[in-house]
């Protein structure tokens, strides 16, 4: 009996821990994005990595809650991995905590910081940063610290106060310098090891042109 | 004459191939030119037709036509993956020469070729390439043929069948022929002349009935019962099989025939032997 | 000249070595495209393997285009190879059946019978070209179909269809005055040697040493810069995100200049030397 009341009482406890340490702010904007049941859209993707050259993108992407987003595209497209989960769902799958850093200037606006720490181990991510606009409730930026990898970081911007999905997301991340067997090299190109080992990680960026339709709310 | 060449030289490093060799050709004569192997034939016709550069001398050639003069070098060498008609067509059109079907079927119908055969050269018999190639040379009407060495493979038909050819085109259509061979006897039967060329040098030239008189030390008679008189007893001859060799100058050899004439003994031929070493050797210039 | 030209027009479609030589090319072409889809996959994986960790790819890089530049990789030094031992040959089997003497008896301008041999051999590098690269993007496209093509030259070069297809056209028109060149070459190298195999082995010599200097680094001087070995894969420069006309255009007057070259000489040595 002692051991019931016990579990009973730890489970409640929890969840006194959970409301009090989850940013309102956080829980609106979240609110917000888990309002959007589907949505299409066409995609821009402009690919800026210093060792690849890729002319600007169109594809069209086809959002489901709960399903994994779709593209299709005529071209070759590279899709990032991380930077397209605009319900932060990858953020929010399981407990963790927030801490207030106080108020920074993202694009012009002014936004509430917040740091975000697993408190799962099967989280992928070991802390993330939220720039929210407490005003619009939407997510500016955000920096994720994945554990298999690395650090991404997002910058949106948005048509009006009222979207939720993001016109323009800007996707950095870090990227090994490509190493290519010589007999796979179209010529001979000067191979400069120690530069190539300096030069080992570079960041890389992808900027996406969103313009979304067909936005289904859940009902 | 069509054809002069004057103190002619030619010399590959230490070997000298011609020294000071002097040739001249008039129209409608056929010269013999006569030497060994490596006496200096091809080299001397290279030098005339202009395929090499003599060292020393010059060529002349007293023509107006665009090819003055026509030659086989060595073998004759067609395109052996075509036929007959399309090598004609073929060499008649680089050195724009009427090339229309009846012209090329004129041509091989001349040198004795039949324009029915349309089958590649390469399954040509000598004799016939060597026709083709008389063919190719006389292509622009040269007035003057070279032909190195034209007898050699040939079948004794193909020979007889060449030599009547050549000496049809000397008779009746005037022109210069220059024919080379090692043999003798192929010469004497064809040429006018002969130039006897022997280490790069002409040793001996002149009259070919004179040369071959003037060289011929014995005739070879022969006959099915040639060696039944007692006449090889009263002259200088020697009894072989179905022939005697009778050791003569040309003067005498009239006289022995008449004999055996009269004393009706068949003679089926006389050929003259010839000296080489007095052919090759004596200087009669 | 024309009527020359005829005639040797007229002799190499009447031999048989013509067609030995365009159907090791098709073989050769056949093999390649085999070869090149198969080596496909593992040249994306390994050009893309670090965009891997970073993106999902959608579409299909083991294309038409794909193929295509893997053929004209390897074609640049199989298909000069049979090109000149069939040059060479238009000349030396003229030497060794002593045609080329029955020739030169005929009222026939010896530089205008060269040129002759040099033109015969650059129209028939041409038509090979043309008919590789007909047949080589026919079948590329018509079975594996069109799409981006990824190169890596330093860094991974994505061309969108349109642009791939013009870039993939302009190598072939590079390529081809590579092909001229060694062709002209081997021509050059018959009037030298006149041997029909020792031709053919100078003009293997010929191609695989300037292939191995094609990859060695000379640094900027005249040699790195200007050396006909160092302009055979210029064609690669239309692969460049940027393509630098003004190095292409000179490299390509330098390898012409280079072929006229190779035609003066053969032509001169011709003129002068004795016909044995």
């Amino acid at each position: 009996m002692r051991s019931w009341i016990n579990l009973l009482g730890g489970m409640l406890l929890s969840q006194i821990s959970y409301g009090q340490e989850i940013d309102p702010d956080l829980v609106m904007a979240k609110e917000r994005l888990d309002a959007i049941a589907s949505f299409e859209a066409d995609l821009d993707l402009t690919v800026d990595i210093s060792f690849v050259n890729m002319p600007p993108k169109s594809a069209k992407m086809s959002y489901q809650k709960g399903k994994s987003t779709t593209f299709s595209s005529e071209d070759f497209i590279l899709i990032p991995k991380r930077g397209l989960d605009f319900s932060l769902s990858e953020i929010f799958k399981y407990s963790f905590i927030t801490v207030d850093r106080g108020f920074e200037q993202y694009s012009g606006r002014t936004c509430k910081l917040l740091n975000i720490i697993p408190t799962d181990s099967k989280a992928d991510f070991s802390i993330a940063s939220l720039a929210l606009d407490t005003l619009t409730h939407q997510v500016i930026f955000s920096e994720i610290n994945t554990k298999k990898d690395g650090a991404y970081q997002m910058l949106m911007s948005y048509d009006d106060n009222q979207q939720a999905i993001p016109g323009r997301v800007e996707v950095s991340f870090e990227i090994e310098r490509i190493r290519i067997p010589l007999q796979y090299m179209g010529k001979e190109v000067e191979v400069d090891k120690a530069q190539m080992k300096a030069e080992g990680l570079r960041r890389g960026r992808i900027i996406l042109e969103i313009e979304a339709y067909d936005v289904q709310l859940v009902k | 004459m069509i054809l002069t060449g004057q103190s002619l030289t030619k010399t590959y490093g230490s070997l000298s191939a011609l020294t000071d060799v002097d040739i001249a050709c008039a129209a409608g004569t056929i010269y013999g030119l006569l030497g060994a192997n490596g006496a200096g034939k091809t080299t001397l016709f290279r030098i005339l037709l202009g395929l090499i550069k003599p060292n020393k001398g010059k060529v002349i050639i007293n023509s107006d036509r665009i090819k003055p003069l026509g030659g086989i070098i060595e073998k004759p060498a067609a395109y052996e993956y075509l036929s007959a008609q399309q090598n004609l067509r073929l060499f008649s059109k680089i050195q724009k020469a009427p090339a229309d079907k009846t012209t090329i079927e004129n041509k091989l119908k001349a040198v004795g070729l039949s324009p029915e055969r349309k089958d590649p050269v390469r399954n040509f018999s000598l004799g016939m390439k060597q026709r083709l190639g008389i063919a190719i040379a006389l292509l622009n009407d040269p007035e003057c043929l070279v032909l190195d060495e034209p007898f050699s493979g040939l079948d004794p038909i193909g020979i007889a069948s060449l030599r009547s050819l050549i000496q049809e085109l000397a008779t009746k259509q005037g022109l210069s022929v220059l024919v080379s061979s090692h043999i003798v006897d192929e010469l004497s039967k064809v040429c006018d002349e002969l130039i006897i060329l022997k280490e790069g040098q002409i040793v001996n030239r002149g009259a070919t009935q004179e040369i071959i008189s003037a060289c011929t030390e014995s005739y070879l008679i022969s006959g099915p019962e040639i060696t039944q008189t007692d006449l090889w007893e009263k002259v200088d001859a020697k009894m072989l099989r179905q022939s005697v060799q009778v050791f003569v100058g040309a003067e005498e050899i009239g006289e022995i025939i008449s004999v055996l004439a009269k004393k009706g003994i068949q003679i089926t031929s006389c050929t003259p032997e010839i000296s080489m070493s007095k052919l090759f050797d004596t200087d009669t210039k | 000249m024309r009527a020359l030209i005829w005639s040797e027009l007229y002799k190499l479609v009447h031999q048989r070595m013509t067609y030995l030589a365009l159907a090791a090319i098709l073989i050769i072409e056949g093999v390649v495209i085999f070869s090149a889809y198969f080596q496909g996959n593992t040249i994306l994986d390994i050009l893309l393997d670090n965009l891997r960790d970073s993106f999902y790819f959608e579409g299909n890089l083991l294309n038409g285009h794909l193929l295509v530049y893997l053929i004209l990789n390897s074609l640049w030094f199989h298909l000069p190879l049979i090109l000149m031992i069939v040059s060479a040959g238009l000349l030396t089997t003229e030497y060794k059946d002593k045609t080329l003497q029955m020739v030169m008896l005929q009222p026939v301008n010896r530089t205008s019978f060269l040129l002759s041999k040099y033109v015969v051999a650059i129209i028939f590098s041409l038509g090979v070209v043309l008919v590789l690269m007909v047949s080589s993007m026919g079948v590329s496209y018509a079975v594996f179909g069109g799409g981006d093509l990824v190169v890596y030259l330093g860094s991974l070069n994505f061309f969108p269809h349109e642009e791939a297809f013009q870039r993939i056209l302009w190598a072939y028109g590079c390529g081809t005055l590579t092909v001229i060149f060694f062709s002209v070459v081997s021509v050059t190298i018959a009037v030298l040697v006149r041997e029909t195999t020792i031709a053919w082995i100078a003009s293997a010599f010929f191609l695989i040493v300037a292939n191995l200097l094609l990859k060695v680094d000379f640094g900027d001087g005249w040699f790195g810069k200007y050396s006909f070995v160092k302009l055979n894969d210029t064609w690669q420069q239309l692969f460049y995100q940027d393509i630098n006309w003004t190095q292409i255009h000179t490299n390509n007057a330098l390898i012409l200049g280079y072929t006229l070259l190779f035609m003066v000489i053969g032509v001169i040595v011709f003129k002068r030397r004795d016909l044995l």
